[in-house]
C-alpha cells in the first residue's frame, strides 16, 4: 500500500509506538499518508482512538504475519471546508447515474473502501493522469468530504472537461456497500 | 472537553511508575498537557538514583521476564520521553523536607510544589487519577 512515510514501531510496546507516531506525524503536511508498523496487538485501538483525539484521520490497518500496518492520513483541525465548484451532484444520485465516479482520496484511503465501479486517480496524480479520462462522459468526483473534490473538479474544468461533477457530502456519508482492495 | 490529565504518583514500586508513566505520555502524545504530582513514595520516580531501582511488588518478581521479553521501556526512559513530550513534573515539597531530600537529589527539570500547585492544575483537568 502506498505511504508517503513510513514508521517502523515493530517489537515495542505501549505506548511507544503512539508516542513515536504523535513525533513522525510532525514531518507530514496535511494530506499525506503515514504507514506505522507495529507488533504490538493494542496499537490497532491505540492508533484509531489516538488518530480520532488529535483529528487526524484513521484509514486502517492490514494484518499480514504478526505485523499490523496502520494507514493515517495527516489532517489539521483548523482547515475551513468550503467549496467553490458550481456543478455539484448529491451523493445519493451518483451510483444511478451514467457517469463515472472518480475518487480522489488516497491510494490507502481507496483501498481501505470505496464505492464499486468508482475510478481511483489521487488528487496528486491528477494532471499526469488526465488522458485516462473520457471527456465526453459525465465524471463525478468524490473524497472524503467534498474540499479535494472541488480542487478536483476545478482542475478538470480547466483542462476543458465540460461535464465535470463535485459530489457532496463525500465519503463520510456514504451509506452503501464499501468495495475493498486489501 | 477539558484537555488536561493530572496525576498524582503516590506508590513507588515499578508497577506504580508504569501507570503513572504510559497514561502520562500516552496522554501527552494525544496532545493533552499533562501534570504529575510526586508525593510520598511515587518520588522515588524522579530520584536519580531511586528511579533505576524500582522494586517488585513482594511475590511479583517473577514478572522481570515477562516485563523483558514484552520489551516494555525501562522506567527511565518512559521519565525521559515524558518530559521530551512536556509532561510537568511537580515534587511535592512537604514530602521532601519529611524525608530529607533537596532537588539536587531529583532529575532536572522538575518544579517543587505544594499541594494547591497541583489543585491549580487540576481543577479543570479530566481525568484526574491516582496511583
Amino acid at each position: 500500500m502506498k505511504a508517503d512515510f513510513q514508521l517502523d514501531a515493530k517489537g515495542l510496546s505501549c505506548p511507544m509506538p503512539i508516542v513515536k507516531t504523535k513525533k513522525v506525524m510532525a514531518d507530514l503536511v496535511d494530506g499525506q499518508i503515514l504507514e506505522v508498523s507495529a507488533t504490538d496487538k493494542g496499537s490497532k485501538a491505540d492508533i484509531a482512538a489516538w488518530a480520532e483525539t488529535v483529528g487526524h484521520q484513521y484509514v486502517g490497518t492490514l494484518e499480514t504475519e504478526g505485523v499490523l500496518k496502520h494507514y493515517i492520513r495527516k489532517c489539521s483541525n483548523d482547515r475551513i471546508e468550503e467549496t467553490m465548484f458550481d456543478q455539484t451532484i448529491d451523493l445519493e444520485l451518483i451510483t444511478s447515474s451514467e457517469g463515472l465516479i472518480l475518487d480522489v482520496r488516497e491510494e490507502a484511503e481507496f483501498a481501505f473502501g470505496h464505492i464499486a465501479g468508482a475510478k481511483s486517480i489521487p488528487m496528486g496524480q491528477l494532471e499526469a493522469r488526465l488522458s485516462e479520462l473520457d471527456k465526453e462522459r459525465e465524471i463525478y468526483v468524490i473524497c472524503r468530504t467534498g474540499k479535494r473534490s472541488d480542487m478536483a473538479a476545478q482542475k478538470l474544468a480547466s483542462h476543458g472537461f465540460t461535464r465535470v461533477f463535485n459530489v457532496l457530502p463525500g465519503m463520510t456519508s456514504w451509506k452503501g456497500d464499501l468495495t475493498k482492495n486489501i | 472537553m477539558s484537555n488536561k490529565v493530572a496525576i498524582i504518583a503516590s506508590n513507588g514500586g515499578l508497577f506504580d511508575a508504569y501507570k503513572v508513566f504510559n497514561i502520562a505520555t500516552a496522554a501527552a502524545a494525544s496532545e493533552k498537557e499533562v501534570a504529575i504530582f510526586f508525593t510520598f513514595e511515587g518520588l522515588n520516580f524522579i530520584h536519580k538514583q531511586g528511579m533505576h531501582a524500582l522494586p517488585m511488588p513482594a511475590g511479583a518478581e517473577h514478572f522481570a521476564a515477562g516485563f523483558a521479553k514484552a520489551n516494555v521501556p525501562a522506567i527511565p526512559q518512559l521519565v525521559e520521553m515524558a518530559q521530551e513530550l512536556g509532561v510537568k513534573f511537580i515534587a511535592c515539597q512537604m514530602t521532601m523536607d519529611v524525608m530529607g531530600l533537596s532537588t539536587g537529589d531529583f532529575i532536572e527539570g522538575i518544579e517543587v510544589g505544594g499541594a494547591v500547585t497541583f489543585l491549580e492544575f487540576a481543577k479543570d483537568a479530566a481525568p484526574s487519577l491516582t496511583f
